[in-house]
């Protein structure tokens, strides 16, 4: 999902870089409030951690290349603003010192994987272990269902950032100048791979880590849940629900539309350099679907040659439905799943070894 | 027991335990005087390591007090931002694990750290850098990243970066863990020399060989957190029975004249002091090996 | 105590067929073990690797790293702004001339820049070039209905280009670069102090951690005698040798504070001065903002 320099319009990475301004501000604001001077080592540390888990092969089907990006495990141990800046580290040191590219797409990276899946991912835990105690095995599954989620919102956005380029930037030829996809194809296709393969490398590796410190090392746990009790006598167990369920399809449900919204109205012209970034700043909100709706019938009125301009917004929400309907299928498999492992293996009474 | 002008560090009924349940120190009382090299023995675990950062103002003790140069240490005390740089600057500690000392983008960067943060002037900074890394042996060394050192270079960084400030009283843990026998030979060679220029250094260790050679006094601990021996080395290593009791030998271990002679017996001495790396260290393919393998966090 | 400036490249490498920046190679189906001992193994070499070649007497190891970056900036601009493959192209062989001139081995540099990312690149691509994905005048007709359109060849054309185009003037200013003259580059360009710090020692600790997981990995290979593909246990242990190292970083961190604090550090980042501006980067300058506008001036000639 690293996006490399070349495939989105520098119209684009601006724009997105711009929007982590203030993410990046609040993060820094936020943990630095904490204890000013315990600051640095934590943050450095667990950025380099970030990176090292990129590292992680574990086994998976054959010939798949996928590895975890670990965001939103970040975001649980640490909390999703810790995770921001510790992400975006990562995809720093990335980006520059190992010149894996990505330098002018450093916000946009920054912005799928630094923002959307810690904060996605981190609202599917905290709505999934609601009322559970800090050793209760729902919240490893939790947190691997929150990693799930998580990669796959950031996929999806990131998705909508290249399906967005053949349509936001081409010459009047209808030649595209940067990624040459169109949302109805590019969705389904980042969605298949983050769906299969990917998030469920994800999953096991959030999932796998929160059970290993419940058993291993509880006081790690306790760095971002210093208030939820130990033990499971104090709140009663619930079987897993549909309920929570809901919240990370609402979660995606709620981003579906920004992929309609985010053109804006800026970028009626088909020259980048036209583009005013304050201007689409403002147009990201509600008015900009006004001004969309004005910009299509340009597109069509000038003949740009689009097999069907409608069918392009048709094929986006097919798809976005598509994406819902599958992550439906696999949360309900996931809980499926859970249920049969929960009830082989009992009430998970493991006693919690402290290490000093 | 009575502190005089000549104290400068007091511990009295000092007790800290790990999260409020695993104890470290209970009831540890004693005073460092100025000008002595004080060795603190005692089996892993035993709260060596606890009392070293509490005298470096790192860890506040539940109960009892710590003052240093008159002064006591609290944490309010070094909320102090004048406190807190005359203190930072006069105490020195050299950690075990100098990769979590060494966390500078460069050894030059490294060393001038401490001074930057206790707001010394650049020229007299310079000036300091290039001395302590002529003194340490590590002038080439000055532009190189930490992940490009062996243990035994990251170690001589460490102190360097220590040095620099010139503090009066030295904290050293466990100086010799993890190194190769030159190393091994070559800093404890540097810490006489220390204490022979009049510096105050307490040192943590487990290694009795060193005790006569480097130590005016030592305190023994038990496993139970507590004082068992107070004396000159050795006394302290005639007390067979108290140092059995404090598991810092085993039973097969026995003094041949003036040497004790115990390494296959004797408890918590890791072999990999012994055997760690033998290659010589002017070799770059020795470097390449060092560099490549052994970097680990403790 | 000699400078390792060359440290022998089969020394540091675990795994065959892994090129010095550990993109390429075979891939080996082998068990995710060896994998991830081999990709440890392949970020340390690289980063060897970089600091040898920067230390290479070249042109743009010359050159003062805030305005190498400032000029990376400025003409990743303008290359994301070119719309013609002839253009980009030239940017492409511009980037080969200073891989030259800094003495970069011009085989690995070409090597590091196509055989990843544009030929990755290129299959993404592939497909685009059809009439159902870009529409357009096709030009080779195929079977079932389907057609390369000429806007989708030159479409193609341009993504790969670019791509390389970019990647290679990244490569070429991380590859030219120590560093840490990066960090002072990114610290005088108005980076807060305190993410340059952080960053600093993001980096350094990365060599600390990726040297934890390669030791766990070696231990869990040395036990194991199979090949492990995907296996209950194989998961479990990602887990807990992630899980470990959390634990190992989170140790680290503690102790890197007490380590700061008791030298005095107080939450106020300070460093040692920074070189000053010299008439050298000013040519870098003027030399990097003339090439950008002559790729965008010679761009909108083509039209």
């Amino acid at each position: 999902m690293h996006i490399p320099d070349g495939y989105l319009s520098p119209a684009t990475c601006g724009v997105l870089a711009a929007a982590m301004v203030p993410v990046w501000s609040t993060a820094a604001t936020r943990a630095k409030r904490v204890v000013k001077s315990r600051y640095a080592p934590p943050t450095a540390v667990f950025s380099s951690y970030c990176f090292t888990v990129k590292m992680f092969n574990g086994p998976r089907p054959v010939g798949s290349s996928a590895h975890a990006v670990g965001g939103v495990l970040i975001a649980c141990l640490l909390g999703p603003w810790a995770a921001v800046i510790s992400l975006s580290v990562a995809l720093a040191i990335q980006a520059l010192f190992f010149g894996d590219g990505g330098v002018l797409a450093f916000g946009a990276n920054a912005f799928n994987m630094a923002f959307v899946m810690p904060f996605v991912g981190y609202a599917v835990y905290r709505a999934v272990t609601r009322h559970t105690s800090l050793t209760a095995r729902r919240r490893a599954l939790a947190a691997g269902l929150g990693g799930y989620v998580g990669l796959n919102t950031a996929a999806l956005v990131a998705a909508i950032e290249f399906g967005l380029q053949p349509e936001l930037f081409h010459t009047s030829d209808g030649t595209p100048l940067y990624a040459p996809f169109h949302l109805s194809q590019t969705i389904p296709a980042m969605a298949l791979a983050h769906l299969t393969v990917a998030g469920f490398v994800e999953f096991a590796l959030t999932a796998g880590v929160v059970a290993y410190l419940q058993r291993a090392n509880l006081p790690l746990l306790r760095i971002n849940h210093a208030h939820v009790p130990e033990a499971g006598s104090a709140i009663p167990h619930r079987p897993l629900g549909w309920r929570w369920a809901f919240y990370g399809l609402g979660a995606m449900l709620a981003l579906t539309p920004l992929g309609l919204l985010a053109p804006g109205g800026a970028f009626g012209e088909d020259a980048p350099q036209n583009l005013d970034l304050a201007r689409y700043h403002l147009a990201a909100v509600p008015q900009g679907l006004h001004d969309y709706t004005g910009w299509w019938s340009h597109t069509v009125l000038d003949g740009y040659g689009f097999s069907g301009g409608s069918h392009e917004r048709a094929g986006y929400l097919l798809s976005a439905l598509v994406g819902c309907l599958a992550v439906a299928t696999a949360i309900a498999l996931v809980i499926a799943l859970a249920r049969v492992v929960s009830r082989a293996d009992g009430d998970d009474a493991e006693q919690p070894v402290l290490a000093p | 027991m009575r502190s005089d002008d000549r104290t400068v560090l007091a511990c009295r009924e000092l007790s800290y335990s790990y999260l409020g349940r695993f104890a470290a120190l209970d009831g540890v009382s004693f005073d460092v005087v100025r000008g002595e090299t004080l060795g603190l023995l005692g089996a892993n675990g035993c709260g060596k390591s606890t009392l070293l950062k509490v005298l470096d103002g790192l860890v506040f003790p539940d109960a009892g007090s710590f003052s240093a140069f008159g002064q006591p240490v609290t944490e309010d005390a070094l909320e102090d931002e004048q406190f807190s740089t005359a203190f930072r600057s006069r105490v020195g500690f050299i950690f075990q694990n100098a990769d979590a000392q060494v966390f500078s983008p460069t050894v030059r960067e490294e060393i001038a750290f401490a001074p930057l943060q206790l707001a010394i002037g650049r020229d007299e900074i310079e000036q300091r850098i290039a001395d302590v890394l002529a003194l340490l042996e590590i002038t080439e060394l000055a532009d190189r990243a930490p992940y490009q050192l062996s243990g035994g270079q990251k170690k001589r960084v460490a102190i360097a970066s220590v040095l620099v400030m010139n503090p009066e009283v030295l904290l050293f843990d466990e100086p010799t863990a993890a190194l190769d026998p030159r190393t091994q030979q070559w800093l404890l060679e540097l810490i006489v020399e220390l204490r022979r220029a009049g510096k105050t250094i307490v040192l943590a260790t487990h290694d009795l060989d060193v005790l006569e050679w480097v130590c005016d006094r030592c305190l023994v601990f038990s496993e139970a957190h507590r004082i068992v021996l107070d004396g000159t080395p050795e006394s302290v290593l005639e007390d067979r029975d108290a140092l059995l009791a404090a598991n810092l030998i085993h039973p097969h271990a026995h003094r041949h004249g003036e040497l004790t002679h115990a390494h296959p017996h004797r408890a918590d001495h890791s072999m990999i002091d012994h055997s760690g790396a033998l290659l010589p260290t002017g070799d770059s393919l020795a470097q390449a090996v060092a560099v490549a393998g052994p970097e680990r966090p403790a | 105590m000699t400078a390792a400036v060359e440290t022998p490249a089969w020394l540091l490498t675990p795994e065959l067929g892994l090129c010095p920046c550990g993109c390429i190679g075979k891939r080996r189906r082998g068990s995710f073990v060896a994998k991830t001992i081999a990709g440890a193994g392949s970020v340390l070499q690289s980063a060897l690797f970089s600091e040898d070649v920067a230390k290479a007497p070249g042109l743009l190891q010359r050159l003062d790293a805030r305005a190498k970056l400032v000029a990376l900036i400025g003409l990743l601009i303008a290359v994301a702004l070119v719309r013609h493959v002839p253009v980009l192209l030239a940017a492409y062989a511009g980037a080969l001339l200073l891989a030259l001139a800094s003495r970069l081995p011009l085989g690995f540099f070409i090597k590091r820049v196509w055989l990843f990312i544009p030929i990755f690149t290129g299959v993404i691509v592939l497909p685009a070039t059809l009439n159902v994905v870009t529409d357009g005048d096709v030009v080779v007709p195929l079977p079932f209905g389907l057609g390369l359109t000429r806007q989708g060849l030159v479409a193609a054309a341009l993504i790969v280009s670019r791509v390389a185009a970019s990647i290679s003037l990244v490569v070429l200013v991380t590859l030219t670069t120590p560093w840490t003259q990066l960090l002072a580059g990114l610290r005088s360009l108005g980076v807060p102090k305190l993410f340059v710090l952080v960053i600093g020692m993001a980096y350094r600790y990365l060599f600390v951690l990726l040297a934890a997981v390669q030791d766990m990995y070696i231990a869990r290979r040395s036990r194991s005698i199979a090949p492990e593909r995907d296996s209950r246990s194989g998961r479990a242990f990602v887990g807990a040798t992630a899980g470990a190292l959390f634990g190992k970083a989170h140790a680290l961190s503690e102790e890197v504070h007490q380590a700061m604090t008791s030298r005095g550090y107080r939450g106020d980042a300070r460093t040692l001065d920074v070189a000053r501006f010299r008439p050298a980067d000013a040519a870098t300058f003027a030399v990097a903002a003339l090439a950008a506008a002559l790729l965008i001036g010679g761009d909108r000639a083509l039209g």
